[in-house]
């Protein structure tokens, strides 16, 4: 080797050795990166939470009205009644085939308005005798009467051979018990019904034909299944249930009750993305965003001990099994504990007697919300645990648990909501009620039926929100800290000041806000630039009049003042619960707080919500530290109406919303006049808010409106009747103006 | 004549043919089986059956069985053919035949496979000790105190169903449907599996009536159904019938000819032992050749 390429290959080793030292002096591991990391934190400490709360665990909701009096679902208890009947059993039936009786019955045909029992449950015991797996069934059936175009032969094939029985015999009159040796042949009623329902869907490739496609499961009795020593620990309760549904852990590990985020499919510009959620960067205008507040936010997660940036979502043994298939209504957490529940509790009772969710486990979280009752949802409070059936029908009228139209399979559940991105599946009214909901086959049902193009169901079923309990609309931060200020309770009973949050406005039974929206939701997320001039929307629908799938929704606007930096022009995220939060410092302040002192507070808050709102979204180039200066912006936030459905009859009537249509007396502005149609009967019925008024709701400014949906502010030129309709116009637009005599 | 060794057996073989076919008539009178005259049946009627596996679970918990490997809600287990085995009496299989649905797509068919409990059962035949018989109303029960464990009647049965707990060294038994027994002893009594169905794909009833139904179904539909019923008449006929859209042969169900097996069995057997003739002439042959063979070694001995 010469002497030169000897030099050349020691001057390049020594050069690469130098290199990799540097990049190993440079490297200090993935967690180190972060220079402005502190020292590991002091582990949460669940038991100190809860003692320091100290309070018992709240009890169970009371199973009664308002008025004290027991609280019964009325058509759910009335169905149950008529299905546990057993008429005596039909030996004979008529022998006439389907033609000979159509032609006997002429125009006596059975009809849809001679329907008396809309609504059944099919839960008879001489089915259950027979096997008892699955919960009983609701069946719609005016709904199914209308589907079929009330051509009630296709179920009701048989009829008694008596001559004065019924047309429209009920199932169980012939179907009883299976394998009745004197009716060889003859169906028992679990198989009459089952063949019936699956074979019609299955033909008419419509409807559902697995078993927990109308059933639920019977959850088998937990008592001996269930093997815990006294006194259980929550995490020992979850080592017990994962010992046979390590798979529920499985699916709920992906799921959006555990992880906080997941996909969100219906935020512009996050179609595509997997990470949003109050886990990582959602932001809204109540207690603002999760970092740096875990503790007190985590109360309801799903889990133990999410306490800070660091939680092990692969950790199983800290899910929270209870508090979603509780069914004593005892199991509580402590609500500044992050998840983990009152020491008081006997979770070995509660682990032996787990069922699936009830309005109770799903509205201890999401009648909560926002730090209290009735405070985030505009249609969600601790009434609907139990509603009387005009503050929500399904709830009320007939006992509907949550998961029975937010179907949930592999612990994801379905629906979406305007305040989160998350979505796990779909949900709308149309899937049970079909895209015809009005079946009455009237004259009326016909023009309401072209609505649901144009209309959100809730729009017209549901005229006010809050209606049964005043929710909070307002929220201004900028005046909280004054521990000297003393709360004053507005007409609703409702606080309209707390020195931790700042001022409120409540309202009770609120006309929604009307938008079109077709799905998707505009966001500003955590290190979203706003313009701090304006009001800024954080959560915002998308749609419009000329968009075909855009329809009328009803919204609660919630508003309020929250901070943003001055400098870096985004919204800040406090860190107001735990040791050096803005509650703790104000918290040890003497009364009365001296506004720099709230200054200090906020500057210490914001600084360390900054920090950590980074250290979870560490890939959000748009987030930055705070700069120092904020400054106080109005924020607005859409939030979806969806329950407290009323009852058909309640409905907004034509009239209330169509100004045309309040002075007329017939239908004679677009049909030949015809004496014999009630007009009145049916454009001037509606929502009854007269009577509203008498049961103590406020709603004085709402009696006698005529243009409730205001469709000059939707885009309209005016009432659709009179200037046509948004994509196409009224074939009878022209004659309008003829006079009607 | 020279009897040489070929020879002896050929007489032999000839003596005992002639015993077997000699008088058949007589001998098979003598096999005066008569099947339960009042016996319970199931029918099955495959264009029902929508392969839930219910009567799976049903069967299960019924009859105390060890719970499964994958859940009885889990369908995908039917992607494999499954026999019954001593954890589980009855299955349901699917098979594709060919039919297809209105769009197109390939349409399945499910068959549920147990015991038969035929008319004249194979097993209790061949079973040395009684521990198999077939009950007045329609079982072929097995009594586990009788069983010595020889497993004859799982060589028996032409559906092979009988399974033996293998995996027990000390106390295996013989598993198989037990047309629960118990159960169907009572008064309004029914097989889980028929109890739970939930669309009665399986009809549970006195047999002559499932017979008389199986027709009348057929009558009335015409056209769903292949005018045969499977069990009527296989093996001398079972106390399970089938009925179904589409060809037995195409859905693993086995062509049996219609005599009992037990038939050809027994009347072999019982020919052979009746009057104890069979013995008494190879005796008497035996007899005969040692009087040949020695009058021919006296007559040797006395030339020499």
């Amino acid at each position: 080797m010469s002497a030169r390429r000897k030099k050349f290959l020691t001057v390049w080793m020594v050069g690469v050795l130098l290199g990799l030292g540097l990049v190993l002096y440079a490297y200090q591991g993935p967690v180190s990166a972060n220079p402005a990391a502190p020292a590991a934190p002091k582990p949460f400490d669940p038991v100190a939470a809860a003692k320091k709360w100290n309070k018992p665990p709240p009890p169970p909701p009371a199973k009664e009205n308002p008025d004290g009096t027991p609280w019964v679902p009325v058509d759910q208890v009335a169905a149950l009644k008529r299905a546990h009947e057993v008429p005596p059993l039909v030996v004979k039936t008529s022998e006439e085939s389907q033609r000979q009786r159509r032609l006997r019955l002429g125009d006596k045909m059975p009809k849809l308005a001679d329907m008396k029992h809309p609504y059944l449950v099919l839960d008879n015991p001489m089915v259950n005798k027979d096997g008892d797996l699955y919960e009983a069934v609701r069946f719609m059936h005016k709904k199914h009467a209308a589907v079929l175009e009330g051509q009630c032969f296709t179920c009701h094939h048989a009829k008694p051979a008596a001559k004065d029985a019924s047309e429209t015999t009920r199932c169980v009159a012939c179907h009883q018990n299976s394998f009745n040796p004197e009716l060889p042949g003859r169906l028992g009623l679990k198989a009459a019904l089952h063949r019936q329902c699956m074979g019609c869907h299955e033909k008419r490739k419509q409807g559902p034909v697995g078993c927990t496609d109308c059933h639920a499961k019977k959850v088998p009795d937990h008592r001996k299944l269930v093997k815990l020593p006294d006194k259980p620990g929550p995490l020992e309760v979850t080592k017990e249930c994962l010992r046979c549904h390590q798979d529920a852990a499985n699916h709920l590990q992906n799921a959006a009750h555990w992880q906080w985020k997941g996909p969100s499919p219906f935020t512009v510009e996050g179609e595509k993305r997997i990470d949003m959620g109050k886990a990582t960067n959602t932001i809204n205008n109540f207690c603002v965003a999760l970092p740096s507040n875990w503790p007190r936010c985590t109360s309801c997660h799903a889990g133990y001990g999410w306490s800070n940036a660091e939680f092990d979502f692969n950790d199983q043994s800290r899910m929270d099994c209870l508090v979603c298939h509780d069914t004593t209504g005892t199991y509580s957490k402590v609500p500044t504990a992050a998840g983990w529940p009152f020491l008081q509790l006997d979770l070995k009772k509660i682990a032996q007697s787990v069922g699936h969710p009830s309005r109770k486990n799903c509205g201890d979280c999401h009648f909560q919300g926002g730090g209290g009752d009735a405070v985030k949802h505009g249609d969600m409070n601790g009434i609907l645990y139990y509603p009387s059936k005009s503050c929500d029908v399904h709830m009320g009228g007939m006992d509907f648990a949550c998961q029975e139209c937010h179907k949930t399979r592999n612990h994801k559940i379905s629906g979406r909501s305007l305040s989160l991105p998350v979505a796990e599946g779909p949900r709308t009214c149309q899937d049970c009620h079909t895209n015809k909901p009005h079946n009455g086959n009237s004259l009326l049902d016909h023009h309401l039926n072209r609505h649901v193009e144009h209309l959100f169901c809730v729009t017209c079923h549901s005229p006010v929100y809050a209606k049964c309990r005043a929710t909070k609309t307002w929220w201004d931060w900028s005046k909280a800290g004054h521990k000297e200020r003393k709360p004053k309770k507005d007409r609703y009973g409702m606080p309209d000041y707390d020195w931790k949050k700042g001022e409120f406005l409540w309202k009770e039974s609120m006309k929604p806000a009307y938008a079109w929206y077709n799905g998707k939701v505009e966001r500003v997320l955590l290190g979203d630039k706003i313009d701090t001039s304006k009001v800024v929307d954080i959560t915002k629908p998308v749609g419009g009049f000329r968009d075909p799938a855009s329809r009328i929704y009803p919204f609660k606007l919630m508003e309020g003042k929250q901070a943003a930096d001055a400098v870096n022009k985004l919204l800040l995220v406090p860190h107001l619960y735990g040791p050096g939060g803005f509650w703790a410092t104000i918290g040890k302040t003497k009364t009365p707080v001296p506004d720099k002192v709230i200054d200090q507070a906020w500057n210490k808050a914001f600084a360390k919500g900054m920090a950590e709102s980074i250290k979870v979204n560490p890939n959000n180039k748009g987030l930055k530290p705070y700069s120092g200066q904020y400054q106080w912006v109005q924020t607005r936030m859409y939030w979806g109406l969806t329950h407290e459905t009323m009852p058909a009859k309640a409905a907004l009537g034509c009239a209330q919303c169509h100004e045309s249509l309040a002075k007329d007396k017939t239908c004679c502005r677009c049909h030949k006049d015809e004496r014999h149609v009630d007009f009145k009967k049916l454009a001037h019925r509606g929502t009854d808010f007269q009577w509203m008024k008498k049961q103590g709701r406020d709603v004085h400014e709402l009696i006698g409106k005529t243009d409730y949906l205001n469709f000059k502010a939707l885009g309209y030129k005016g009432d659709p009747i009179v200037y046509g309709g948004r994509l196409k116009k009224l074939p009878l637009a022209s004659t309008i103006d003829r006079e009607c005599k | 004549m020279e009897l040489n060794r070929r020879r002896f057996l050929g007489l032999t073989g000839a003596a005992l043919g002639a015993g077997a076919l000699g008088k058949p008539s007589r001998v098979s009178a003598a096999r005066a089986y008569q099947p339960p005259p009042d016996a319970y049946g199931c029918l099955v009627d495959l264009s029902v059956c929508v392969g839930c596996r219910k009567c799976e679970q049903a069967c299960n918990q019924v009859n105390h069985l060890p719970e499964p490997e994958r859940p009885f809600d889990d369908l995908t287990v039917l992607d494999d053919k499954r026999r019954p085995g001593p954890e589980a009496f009855t299955v349901i299989n699917r098979y594709y035949t060919g039919r297809r649905d209105e769009r197109n797509q390939m349409a399945p068919t499910f068959v549920k496979v147990q015991c038969m409990h035929c008319q004249d059962p194979a097993c209790a035949s061949a079973c040395i000790v009684g521990a198999l018989t077939k009950k007045p109303n329609g079982a072929v029960h097995y009594d586990v105190d009788k069983c010595i464990g020889c497993r004859y009647c799982m060589v028996a049965c032409p559906f092979q169903i009988p399974a033996y707990e293998y995996h027990d060294p000390l106390t295996p038994r013989v598993r198989k449907c037990t047309f629960c027994f118990e159960r169907i002893s009572k008064q309004g009594g029914k097989p889980g599996c028929a109890q739970v169905c939930p669309v009665e794909a399986i009809t549970f009833g006195k047999r002559s009536e499932l017979i008389k139904l199986a027709r009348q179904k057929m009558v009335d539909d015409p056209g769903r159904y292949q005018p045969y019923i499977y069990g009527e008449k296989e093996v001398g006929g079972t106390s399970w019938l089938y009925i179904s859209r589409e060809p037995f042969a195409k859905m693993g169900f086995l062509k049996l000819p219609n005599q009992p097996m037990p038939h050809l069995t027994e009347t072999i057997q019982h020919g052979i032992f009746s009057y104890m003739w069979a013995p008494l002439s190879l005796f008497a042959l035996l007899g005969g050749a040692m009087a040949v063979f020695n009058r021919k070694r006296d007559q040797g001995e006395d030339k020499s």
